[in-house]
Parts: C-alpha cells; structure tokens; sequence
C-alpha cells in the first residue's frame, strides 16, 4: 500500500514546516536569528520528503551590515564624546567667555579707582574664579581621557571574550559539520552575531574560505582568529606617551607590538580613539594654550608694574610646565626638560622630536598637528628653543640616533593655572608706589584686545575658536551620524527583507501547512477506506 | 521586496523617535527662546556670538568706565567753579584795598576777609572724592596735596601726573588735574607781571606794564631794572645795560613794554618785569602775600609804595590764575562734553550689537509656533499610523 506511505510522507513533512513556522513564530523578535524555510524534496520512491531547514542567509549582506554596523557605532561613540565637550565650553553657566570678561571687568574698576581695596579684592576674585573654571574645564576633559583610557580597555576586554567565543564556535560548527554533514543553524545564527557584536567594537574582515570556518583578521591584515585559534588583543601604555591606553597585539609569534591608531578606524574602539585624537587632544591643548597666553601676559605687564608696597609686581598666574616624554623605545637615556621661554607666541600643537644626529645633537621636530618638521640643533647650553619652548638636554652624550621625545606644551599646563595673589596691596596697579597710579592697570586692561594668543588673537578670539573648532566637530559627527544611521538601516532592511520574519505571512504558512497536514491525513483516510474495501471483497 | 515584521516595527518606532526628537528641540527653543542651544547647533553662529557679546560687554565696561570719568570730571567742575568765585572776590578785595582812602583797620577787615578766600581755596585743592581720595593730587591721591607750614606758607606735595580712564576703544581721557596744572601754572598767553624788590628804599610804584611791540627783540624774556640815584638825576638799567636817565613820571620802555612809574626810587631799588610763568605762579602764594602785605602798617611813603605794588602784582596774578582755573574748567567742560558724545555713540553700538547677537542666536518665535504645531501634527500623524500598522495582521482574522 504505497498510498499509506506517500500520506504519512506528507504528514511528517506537514509536521516539519508546521515545526519551522512556529519557529520562525517564535523568533519573530530574536536578534541574530535568521528565517527558516523547509526544502520539500520529491522522494524517488513516491512521497515528499525534507531535504533541509534552509537558514536565510546572505553572506555578503552580511558582510556590508558589519562594516556599517562598524562604521555607526564608531561614529555614534565619538559623537556622544564629542557632544560632552560640545556644550561644556560653549554653555552660559560653564564656558570661560562670562568669567573672562568679569575678570576683565574687575581690572576696569581697579583703573577707575586704583587704591580702592574693594576693586582689588575684586579683582582677586575674579581671578579666583577664573583659574577655578579654567581648571574645572580642564579636569571634566582630563576625566574623559581616563573614561577613553578605561573604556579603550573595556572595549578590549570584551573584543577577546568575543574573539574566544568566535573560535570556539568555528570548532563546533566543524565537528557537527562533521558528524552531521550539515551545521546546526542554531549555532550559525549565534556565531554570525559574534561576529556583528565584534563589528560594534571594531572593523573586521571575515573570510569564509572553507565554507565551514570563519576566518577573522584586523584591518591591517593581522590575524585575530584562525580556525579555533584566536589571536588576543591587549590594552598598552603608549609607548610615547604613558598616559595614554592603546592597543597591542601579540599574535602569532607571542611577541606584543604596539599597533598603530589608524589601524582602527570604525568600531567604538577607532571612534574612541578618533575622538581622542583629533577632538580631546587639540581642545585640552587649546584651553592650555589660553591659560599659558593669560598667565604670560599678565605675569608679564604685572611685572612691569609696582605695587602698593612698592615693589614690583610679583606674578600674577601660575601655570604647569610642559610636559615632555622619552618614548619607551628609545636606547639611549638622555633626558629632557621643558619650560616655557614665557614671551614667544606658543602654537598650541604637540611636537614629536627625533634625534637625527647624536654626534652633532641635531634634531628633527616635526609638528603633530599640520606634520610641518624642521631641523634644530642644540644651542651651546645644550638646549632646543622653539615656538615659544626651551627644551634642556641633561646629558647629549647619552644621545643615541633614531630615539624620540614627544613634547606636549600646553597639554597639561591648565591643572596648574591659579591665581596667586591674596592681598590687594599686591597687585601692581600703577608704574609707581602711588595710590592713585593707575597706569599699569591700564595695561593690563589693555591685555583684553591684544593678541596676546599665538601672537594672532585676542583671548576672547581664540576661546571662540575653540567652540566654533568644537561645535564643527560635533556637528560634522551628528551630521556623519545621521547619514550612516540611514545608510544601515536600508542594509538592514535589506537583510531582513531576505533573513527576517514575517508574521502575515508565516500565518498565511500556518494555515497552508494546516490544510497541507489535514490534506495528507485525509490520503490516508482514503487509503484506509480503500483497505476496508479490498478487505470486505475478499470476505 | 519583503518586509519582515522586525522592520515593520523598528521603521515605524524609529520614525516616532525622529518626530519625537524634533518636537522636543522645537520645545526647547520654544521655551528657551534661543534658536542656538548648543555650539554644534550653528558653530558659526555661536562663536559669532561669543565675539559679539564680548563686544558688547567690553563696549559696557567703557560706559561703566564713562560713568566713573563723569563723576570725577562734575566734581571737578564743582571744585573749579567755586574757586574761580573765590579768585574774583579775591580780586574784588584787592581793588577795594588800592583806595588810598582805606584806613588801617579797613585794610586789616579786607586782609581777614582775604584770608577766609585762602582758607577756601586750600580747603577745595585739598577736596576728596567719595572714597576720601584727594582730586588733586596726581596720582598720591592718598594724603592731602596742598599742606601749610609753621610760616602759613602752602606747599604742593602731590606729583605731576593725571589718571586716564580708558572711556572708548580709542579714546584714553585725563580724568583729573593735578594741583601743580590748577594752582601753579599760568596760561601760555599770560602777560608779563612786574614785581618790586621787597628791599625796595624808595617810594618809587609801578603801573603796567604795558605792551607796546610784541615783536620787539628781547620781548617775551624777563627785564631787571635797577635805578641809581646821582644827585637830582636818577637813572636805570635794563639786565645791566648801560644806565639811561629816567625823567620823573615818564614811562620807561624796554623790549616792547611799556612801564609807567611814579614816584622816587632809592638807590639800588629794583624792579623785576617778567613774563608771568616765569615768575610767581602760585595762587597761593599771591593770596598770602597780598594778607601779609595788607597786614603790615603803612606808615611811611615806602610802605606805601610797597603796599602799592603788592596789589598791582597780585591783581595781575590773580587775573592769571583766573584765567588758567578757567581754562582748566572750559577744558574738563569740553571732556564732559565729549562724554556725553562718546556715550551716545555707544548706546547706538550696543544696540547694534544686541541686535546681531538676537539674530545670531535667538529664536524666531512667529515662525517657532508654527513650526511647533506642525511638528505636534507630524507626532501625531505618526503615533496613529504606528498603531494602525502594528494593529493589522492576518492573527487577527485566525
């Protein structure tokens, strides 16, 4: 009775689509989970059978929504670093702008009435305030560099647990490959979000050579995982600059090397460091610029002034030293230290500084920020001036060719910026012990329209500059954002056009494979009818 | 093309989230009528902003600084103008005292009343502002400028210096005199000023001088005449030239002046003709000379004679500090003058600048309300959409 096994062919093949609709059902709402289908094959012998749960996957939709995922959440990281620092200066509670012109104001009064000791002290306070928010700015841009450093390393931890989970699931996919000829699509859909989860933290490249592993390797082309072996990342100091966390890799040979920024372009982890280096850096070293230039020519005129006890005026500011780092990779041992020459204009930018003749103590620096470089060499008091910089070298005999010291000027002055004087009497108004000498306050009021910032802007210039330099920033992030948030969504909607759920139409499947089940019953109930028949001709 | 059910919902949440995003920014500009909330909002248009505020607050700082120079120049003005009154009555007493028909006691009321003016006039140099700082002192505006000896003699201890406020971008302005351009200065155009030698023996007077040639040789330096008495004749020099006869009452004539004089000089009397800055320039002084000269008794020819040209002196004195108070006075009168120019000129720049500033980062509110109804309709729109979508599905006809 061949009718009998054709019915109950179709029954258990009924069963299976009703089993992957419901599946499917249920999952409607699982990430990572991709649409299965049921592959009915005509059986040789008569009947249907199940040749495969056949799992909606397009490995190269796939691969454009991982390099836009990467993309997104790099921008989306950056952004939302980028928007911290957006209002932080330019607000109205929190921004330099008000305090600058208070201070400002106060020196305006101390002119109007030098001896007044209420315009003094007002002056004091002014400055307080002042240096308090100047630091204030500059502590919450100092946390983000911790928060970046931390994150950075967070990002790392996570990208090697990911790593890990990824080549633990190339080993099993090719054992059940091996053991049932097929993959279980339960384990396909779990390592193609691993490999999206990766995506979100950085870019990667996937290959797919053997049709059973994934291969996985950075941008560079370094291996991260090959076949069931992963290759782990680790968070490194920088090796030219200590306070910086950056990524080092130890690969196959299990030697770490440091790895180069660029290498990381998308993922949360290159917008972290993008923002860090293109953004924090330059807005950090920007605000310190400010407070060196203040601090300068203030110190400076105060000091051509005399005040009440007359004496000439003391400094008013006082500002950190720059900050100058032996990378850690040099041979040689000799060390440098910096200080302002406090009247040259100041650029602002970071100096990488290589020594290109030891014998000779001649050297190659070349700016950070517009990759400008010159040759410089050491003075007969074993020194490098510069841009505003005095830069002494303790021992030249310990010079070894090729090593190299990263100068940052500004970047760490503003923790330092404070005010120093506490009695009004200090404060050298006039040119003269007079009371009435309002000369030198004249000139320190006139400080306000001078470009005294680089020697090319006023101080209230180059703040707005900054804002401006920050909310372009920002806005180009938000505007970036925007356009890769849509750019994914159309490749996710094409991904899920293909790989998605439908419930329409999975219902419309419920009731097909309802009535397809019903149908096949029905086979056999005639079959069975036949059999009675044939059974009551021969009694 | 398909549309799984994930996409269904995530396009029409999503669109609900960019409306909603929307809406609430319009809100927010609503409420905090600023069309720029944060930089990245306009970048351009926030650091525009910046500069133009502090254009306008430095533009409040030189009002601020106007204010403070108004003050200071009315006060002056008050100072000066009582002086001025005081120097003409000083003036009105010394014509009244050059009657000859003065009794002693009368000279001696006019010698008090005079002394009242100095005490006036030292009690103005000496005023102070508010803040119990001295006008005119330059900058030692600590400690009284003028101070009086044992003798009564006043001296000036201040200094030569005068406070500039800065009032404008360009524009620094002396905000006070000192005592030294209030009281010991004459005008460049002041005349000449003869002055007896106080030794003087004879009962010899001066009127004048006069000025005859102001393009004479030697016009415009000083003249020492020195008589020498022979017998009937009497006869002068000019700086040591050789000696002319004088006729009695004839004037004499030297470098473009001319010098009428009365009387009879004793031998080695001697008259000073000077021009006035190189002379006494001292108000002061001239006050207290002219007491101590009325004071003294007249009892011979030869203190009248002294009395005489004491008050011919001081009269010409007087008129040149007049002259000098005055002119100070026209000149702060001026600066208060230009004050008010200057804070005309910068109300309008203020009002320029909260002008641009409004349209750099202020709302508009007309075109803001629609726009917030519009976006309200936009929401709604999307909500009623979002549950029409998510309401159909085959489910519900199973």
């Amino acid at each position: 009775m061949k009718i009998f096994s054709i019915g109950v062919s179709g029954l258990s093949s009924a069963q299976a689509a009703l089993l992957a609709t419901s599946n499917n059902i249920s999952n409607v709402y699982t990430p990572g989970y991709h649409r299965e289908i049921p592959v009915l094959e005509q059986q040789r012998v008569g009947g249907v059978g199940v040749g495969a749960i056949q799992r909606q996957f397009n490995q190269f939709v796939a691969a454009q929504l991982n390099s836009a995922t990467s993309n997104l959440s790099g921008l989306d990281a950056y952004h939302a670093q980028v928007a911290q620092i957006d209002n932080l200066l330019g607000s109205s509670n929190t921004g330099l702008a008000p305090l600058l012109q208070s201070f400002f104001s106060s020196l305006q009064d101390v002119v109007a009435s030098p001896a007044d000791p209420a315009a003094r002290m007002g002056v004091i306070g002014t400055a307080n305030a002042l240096t308090a928010q100047f630091r204030a700015v500059d502590g919450y841009l100092h946390s983000m560099q911790h928060s970046i450093n931390g994150q950075i390393g967070n990002e790392i931890t996570g990208i090697n647990d990911t790593l890990a989970q990824i080549a633990r699931l190339n080993n099993e996919i090719t054992l059940a490959v091996a053991n049932r000829g097929e993959a279980p699509n339960a384990l396909l859909n779990q390592r193609d979000a691993m490999v999206n989860k990766l995506a979100e933290s950085m870019d990667v490249r996937v290959s797919y050579l053997d049709g059973v592993n994934y291969s996985i390797a950075m941008a560079d082309g370094k291996p991260l995982v090959v076949g069931g072996r992963h290759f782990e990342i680790e968070a490194v100091m920088a090796a030219d600059d200590p306070t910086r966390v950056t990524v080092g890799y130890d690969g196959p040979a299990g030697t770490p090397v440091e790895l180069g920024e660029t290498v990381f372009a998308g993922g949360r982890l290159g917008g972290l460091m993008a923002f860090r280096r293109e953004t924090l850096d330059s807005v950090q070293n920007g605000i310190g610029l400010l407070a060196a230039s203040l601090a300068h020519a203030f110190n400076g005129q105060h000091g051509g002034g005399t005040d009440l006890y007359g004496n000439a005026g003391g400094d008013l500011f006082a500002l950190g030293a720059p900050r100058l780092f032996a990378n850690d990779n040099n041979s040689g041992g000799a060390q440098f230290s910096a200080i302002f020459d406090g009247t040259a204009a100041l650029s602002g930018a970071d100096y990488d500084i290589r020594v290109s003749d030891a014998a000779s103590g001649t050297f190659v620096v070349t700016r950070r920020d517009t990759g400008a470089s010159f040759d410089i060499a050491l003075n007969g008091a074993n020194q490098l001036a510069f841009d505003g910089l005095v830069l002494t070298l303790d021992d030249p005999a310990q010079l070894v060719d090729g090593d190299s010291y990263l100068l940052q000027p500004t970047r760490n002055v503003t923790r330092d910026f404070a005010n120093l004087i506490r009695d009004p009497g200090l404060i050298a108004a006039g040119q003269s012990a007079s009371s009435g000498d309002n000369r030198n306050a004249l000139a320190l009021l006139d400080l306000q329209n001078s470009k005294v910032v680089g020697g090319r802007a006023s101080l209230n210039q180059a703040y707005a500059g900054l804002v401006s330099d920050v909310g372009i920033r920002t806005n180009i992030a938000e505007l970036n954002l925007q356009a890769q948030r849509g750019f994914t969504e159309q490749i996710r909607v094409v991904q899920q056009s293909e790989s998605g759920v439908n419930l329409d139409e999975e219902a419309a499947n419920l009731i097909r494979y309802q009535q397809y089940y019903q149908a096949n019953a029905k086979i056999i109930e005639v079959a069975s009818t036949l059999f009675d028949t044939i059974l009551g001709v021969s009694r | 093309m398909r549309i799984s059910t994930q996409t269904l919902f995530g396009a029409s949440t999503a669109t609900l989230q960019r409306q909603q995003a929307e809406f609430l920014r319009i809100g927010q500009q609503l409420a905090s009528g600023q069309r720029v909330l944060k930089p990245s909002d306009d970048p351009l248009a926030s650091s525009r902003a910046l500069e133009v505020s502090q254009s306008k607050a430095v533009a409040e700082q030189y009002a601020a600084a106007r204010v403070g120079a108004r003050n200071a120049l009315s006060q002056q003005e008050q100072v000066l103008n009582s002086i001025g009154h005081a120097i003409t009555s000083a003036k009105t007493l010394a014509v009244q005292a050059a009657s000859d028909t003065l009794t002693p006691a009368d000279r001696a009321s006019i010698a008090a009343e005079l002394r009242g003016i100095l005490e006036t006039v030292l009690g103005q140099a000496n005023a102070a502002d508010g803040n119990g700082r001295y006008l005119f002192g330059g900058f030692q505006d600590d400690s009284p400028p003028f101070v009086r000896d044992g003798a009564g003699a006043v001296s000036y201890v201040g200094d030569a210096n005068a406070r500039n406020l800065r009032i404008d971008d360009a524009r620094l302005m002396a905000v006070g005199d000192n005592g030294i351009t209030l009281f010991q200065m004459v005008q460049a155009g002041a005349g000449y000023v003869a002055t007896a030698a106080p030794g003087n023996a004879g009962n010899l007077t001066f009127t004048g001088p006069l000025v005859l040639d102001n393009s004479a040789p030697d016009h415009g330096s000083a003249f020492t005449l020195e008589f020498s008495v022979a017998g009937d004749s009497i006869s002068y020099s000019v700086n040591g030239a050789p000696a002319q006869i004088w006729q009695a009452g004839e004037p004499v004539v030297f470098g473009g002046l001319s010098l009428k004089l009365d009387g009879v000089p004793a031998a080695g009397d001697s008259l000073v003709v000077a021009p006035s800055g190189g002379v006494n320039t001292d108000l002061f002084a001239t006050l207290k000379n002219l007491v101590d000269a009325l004071e003294r008794p007249d009892q011979t020819a030869t203190d009248k004679a002294r009395l005489r040209n004491t008050l011919n002196t001081s009269m010409r004195e007087l008129d040149n500090a007049l002259d000098n108070i005055l002119t100070v006075r026209a000149s702060v009168g001026a600066k208060l003058n230009e004050l008010d120019t200057v804070d005309e000129v910068a109300g309008n720049r203020i009002l320029n600048y909260e002008e641009t500033l409004s349209q750099l980062v202020d709302f508009d509110l007309v075109k803001g309300i629609s726009d917030y109804s519009l976006r309200q309709m936009g929401l709604e729109a999307s909500q009623k959409a979002f549950v029409d979508i998510t309401r159909m599905s085959l489910f519900n006809f199973l």
